[in-house]
């Protein structure tokens, strides 16, 4: 070892008053707050394994240095190698995509066992269902890299065959099994209908959301599940500016300043006598099931404008809906299930679930069984 | 006389952590404060007694799970019974930094939930009626009810 | 506890580190119960059997040591220890495997699976159970006399800077240096250059190439361009995590005034598969070498014996690493190398090439191993082969693989990867000089990758399963 000794205390000084400083400063900042040491969370507990790691977690996310870096690296990561952050993938063009989503093309379908089978939680849905005399019409909302592929890679230019074979493989054994199914990822997928999703969100676009929902409606016509209702609705544009979520999810002001928000042409749905904004009907003979592709334009900004009003405007009469953000697998049936009320005068539930869920569902696909009909 | 120094000095570090962690917990004792009184319809002080499954750790999805604890004094709204199970909003996060565009009011002192800990809880109830969103009931299959949604949690110590 | 994780970095280290120069008498002990700490993190019942393996070790070794060379005694200690860490490790590690394979012909001879009893393998089992029975061996053979206290022999064990990877320090290394050892401003400062690049090696390059081939191996099916790059990457990733928690290791150390041996010597740098085996994992080649290739024998006993020796070597050497058996062809196919190259002279079939040729022959020869050690099961293994030779196309979503991985990120950090792991001055080497120049560069590289740790999400190193 070759140290001159004021490079040796130099060394070791810095080393010491990094190690040392941060804790020491964390500690310090927090008894400025008037609270206790965070640190000292390690002493009140039984040091259990799950207590110790809890504990951890919290001192990470109680870490000014940490809290206060973070956005930076993650604008440095971003700028300088591309890289979106844990949840996030950055494609060609501005257009970003939830990794989840490409997982769930990219990997092998893990073999169902018991609570992540679809098909089993599905048909057991669809019994219940018969037994009360409702129809069940599945809905799978395609990914947005199962629809725009071109758009993270070049590679899938010159690719023609479907990018979601796991979805089309259940949508199969649905249709064997009886079950009625709406399949939107080979419509649009063949589209030429630009922008059926939006660049920086991972959710479909108002273009797309509408197309989905005529296509529905168009179906449950068909099939003579509903008549032409008697409500006329109308559009009203309503533009909105949104960040998209895949943006927002990187959790960095730095990295989402880069982006200009991007402009939504979405349209509200009102009752065209009243010029009222549009709202669900409880009593609908139509339930809605549904995640986030649900709520977006719905229930988020500008509000009435998202899939049910749409869907409500096509058939002409309100519907019901129960939307469960990221829970179309399990928590909305769930939800159901707490509030069979809702299932009253009910002749069609359309459910939809976004395809990824069929690997990646909150809380699996438990099969949920509904209270007995009164 | 070196190390008697590196001694002292440690020995003053332990002593402040010491006084540090006895001054702050004062306060916390009943949990009482202007907003767990005030909101809801019901206020209890329980022991948490289970976190059942893993509580999820994704940005952008925000949900509430639902916890199960042991009543130990009902200060409004009646019987609610021995056991009640209660969902709390995005529970990593701590109370006083929870609230958000969508769900605005909930809030509170506790930092992070632990089995064992008392806390001071104004709450609401049916949890649907109070929560549009993700509701992670891991005691869906055991039928309880109500689900009460939790509005306001404190840190309280064990009456 | 994980070197580079908020916890260890910015609180049991300064701790320890203030408490062991604050108290200068019962060091060892003060480190002991530093480690248990260290290791009951994970999970505190595994200090438990820690201790169950240390205590049976130094009884062992206690009742070696009093006895007479070549007496009953000393051998019934001797096996005494063996089978019981080896017992230990066997249970542990092993037992959930066997009952598979049971299953396995149970189902073949037409007969009903029994249910399997699930164990769980306490993190680093095999390092520490390694580490204790080289002490009661030593002591067996007269290389290393009996420790002078229980303190000092579990201060050995559980060593927390080479507890749960690495690299393995036998007891006839360290033994005087637990009763007295060099602690100096030199040494301090060369241990933390040395912790620091190990410790940018794991965030910076091996979490990165992480990040590259964990997509490549979980992919329902790959190109042949993914799935080499795929490769390259884990071998990067295997590398600089596995290195990297060698230098830390040795760096923290140093300390506390320990001095451990080399572990890696820039392997990738190997011009035949024995060559790679003097540069990979040296304190594990060593071990193997000491402790069960010259006990069976070596290459005193024929040409035949010594190539049979190696491929029993390097088989268990393969088991050691994991129970399943992609690890036994893993070493199958190493113990094949290194027995052909034997049966040559110790030379490989492409020795008289150039030597950049040979080291890129030896690499290639070494990605084919990392395909087995980084598969699942063998079946897998075989796709990835099938996909490395262009016999399977991507179907599906397949083709998305390229949008995550030929990033200008990726590409750039695959590059300097290349560039750091093709170098013959590793970080060992590196941090033995020190200039103004390199001392500014060790800093920034400190406070990066602090701040590059502070983004990623918990990553363990590789050789924890181990």
């Amino acid at each position: 070892m070759q140290y001159s000794r004021p490079i040796g205390i130099a060394l070791t000084v810095a080393f010491l008053f990094i190690v040392f400083g941060m804790p020491l400063s964390q500690g310090v900042l927090e008894l400025a707050r008037g609270e206790r040491p965070h640190v000292l969370e390690l002493f009140l507990h039984v040091p259990t394994k799950a207590n110790l790691r809890q504990f951890e977690r919290e001192l990470d996310s109680a870490a000014w240095a940490i809290q206060r870096s973070r956005p930076w690296m993650q604008f440095v990561q971003f700028t300088v190698l591309g890289h979106a952050g844990r949840d996030t993938l950055y494609g060609r063009n501005g257009w970003f995509f939830f990794r989840p989503g490409v997982q769930y093309l990219v990997e092998p379908l893990p073999a169902p066992g018991q609570d992540t089978d679809p098909l089993a939680a599905i048909l057991a849905f669809k019994a219940e269902l018969d037994a009360r005399g409702i129809v069940l019409v599945v809905v799978p909302a395609p990914g947005k890299p199962s629809i725009y592929p071109e758009q993270l890679t070049r590679r899938a230019l010159d690719h023609t065959e479907p990018m979601n074979p796991h979805t089309l493989t259940l949508l199969t054994r649905l249709r064997d099994a009886g079950v009625d199914v709406v399949d939107l990822s080979a419509l649009f997928y063949g589209s030429e209908r630009p922008g059926l999703y939006l660049a920086q969100d991972s959710h479909w676009s108002p273009e797309g959301m509408d197309y989905a929902a005529e296509t529905v409606a168009r179906h449950l016509f068909e099939r003579g599940l509903v008549k032409p209702g008697g409500t006329e609705y109308s559009e009203r544009p309503a533009p909105v500016e949104r960040l998209g979520d895949l943006i927002r999810m990187m959790q960095s002001p730095p990295v989402e300043r880069l982006f200009a928000p991007e402009r939504v042409d979405s349209r509200q749905v009102v009752e065209a006598d009243s010029g009222t904004l549009y709202e669900d009907d409880p009593a609908s003979e139509v339930l809605v099931l549904g995640d986030s592709f649900l709520r977006i334009y719905q229930l988020d900004e500008p509000g009435a404008a998202g899939f049910t009003a749409h869907l409500a405007r096509r058939l002409g009469r309100p519907v019901a809906s129960v939307i469960n953000d990221g829970g179309a697998s399990t928590l909305v049936r769930q939800e159901l299930a707490r509030n069979p009320e809702l299932l009253a005068n009910k002749r069609v539930v359309v459910w939809e679930f976004v395809e990824r869920d069929i690997r990646f569902g909150t809380e699996g696909w438990q099969i949920v069984p509904l209270p007995p009909a009164s | 006389m070196r190390s008697g120094m590196w001694r002292l000095v440690c020995g003053m570090v332990v002593f402040a952590c010491a006084l540090a962690s006895v001054s702050c917990g004062r306060g916390t004792q009943t949990g009482e404060d202007e907003h767990v009184t005030t909101l809801g319809t019901v206020e209890v002080t329980a022991e948490l007694v289970e976190i059942r499954g893993e509580l999820i750790d994704r940005p952008m999805y925000d949900y509430a799970h639902v916890m199960k604890y042991k009543v130990l004094t009902v200060h409004r709204g009646g019987d609610v019974g021995d056991v009640i199970y209660v969902g709390h909003y995005n529970p990593l996060k701590p109370r006083n930094a929870v609230a958000d565009a969508r769900v605005p009011e909930v809030g509170g002192t506790v930092q992070s939930f632990r089995v064992g800990d008392v806390h001071r809880i104004a709450l609401e109830f049916p949890i649907d009626e109070c929560f549009m969103g993700g509701i992670i009931n891991k005691y869906h299959e055991e039928n309880v009810s109500p689900v009460y949604w939790a509005v306001w949690t404190n840190r309280a110590r064990r009456p | 506890m994980v070197f580079t994780s908020h916890i260890f970095v910015f609180y049991f280290l300064p701790l320890v580190i203030l408490a062991y120069y604050a108290v200068p008498w019962k060091r060892n002990l003060l480190l002991l119960f530093a480690s248990y700490v260290f290791y009951g993190w994970w999970d505190p019942r595994f200090v438990v059997l820690m201790f169950l393996a240390t205590l049976a070790n130094y009884i062992c070794g206690g009742i070696i040591a009093r006895s007479r060379p070549g007496s009953g005694r000393r051998r019934a200690a001797l096996v005494a220890a063996i089978t019981i860490s080896l017992g230990m490790l066997g249970f542990f590690k092993y037992f959930v495997f066997l009952q598979h394979n049971l299953n396995a012909l149970v189902v073949w001879f037409g007969g009903t699976p029994f249910p399997v009893l699930q164990v769980i393998l306490p993190i680093g089992i095999s390092f520490f159970i390694f580490q204790s029975l080289s002490y009661s061996i030593d002591v067996y053979r007269g290389e290393s006399p009996p420790v002078r206290s229980f303190a000092d022999f579990a201060c050995f064990v559980a060593l927390f800077p080479q507890l749960i990877a690495g690299p393995i320090v036998r007891y006839n290394t360290i033994a005087g240096q637990l009763v007295e050892r060099e602690h100096s401003l030199d040494k301090f400062a060369c241990g933390t250059a040395l912790f620091i690049l190990g410790f940018a090696k794991k965030i910076l390059l091996a979490n990165a190439m992480g990040a590259v081939a964990d997509p490549v191996f979980g992919a329902e099916s790959r190109t042949c361009l993914d799935a080499w790059f795929g490769l390259c990457a884990y071998a990067f990733q295997i590398y600089f995590d596995f290195s990297g928690y060698s230098d830390m290791a040795i760096g923290l150390g140093r300390m506390f005034g320990f001095e451990f041996l080399r572990n890696f010597d820039s392997p990738y740098l190997a011009d035949s598969i024995t060559d790679f085996w003097r540069r990979w994992h040296i304190s594990l080649s060593t071990f193997l070498r000491d402790y069960l290739y010259i006990p069976l024998g070596g290459n005193r006993k024929g040409p035949r014996r010594t190539y049979a020796n190696l491929t029993i070597v390097m088989l268990l050497g393969g088991l050691w690493h994991g129970a399943s058996w992609v690890f036994v062809i893993w070493g199958a196919y190493h113990g094949f190398l290194l027995a052909f190259e034997r049966w040559r002279g110790k030379e490989s079939l492409y020795a008289r090439l150039p030597r950049q040729v040979r080291v890129a022959i030896t690499f290639v020869l070494v990605l084919f191993s990392w395909v087995l050690f980084r598969s699942p099961t063998l079946a897998e293994a075989g796709a990835y082969f099938q996909s490395l030779f262009a016999l399977t196309r991507a179907d599906g979503g397949s083709v998305l693989l390229a949008g995550e991985l030929y990033t200008r990120g990726n590409m750039a950090l695959m590059a300097l990867c290349a560039l750091v792991a093709f170098q013959r001055v590793q970080a060992f080497d590196w941090v033995q000089r020190m200039s103004w120049p390199r001392l500014l560069l060790v800093l920034a590289l400190f406070v990066f990758s602090l701040l590059t740790m502070f983004v990623q999400a918990c990553n363990p190193f590789l050789y924890f399963q181990f």
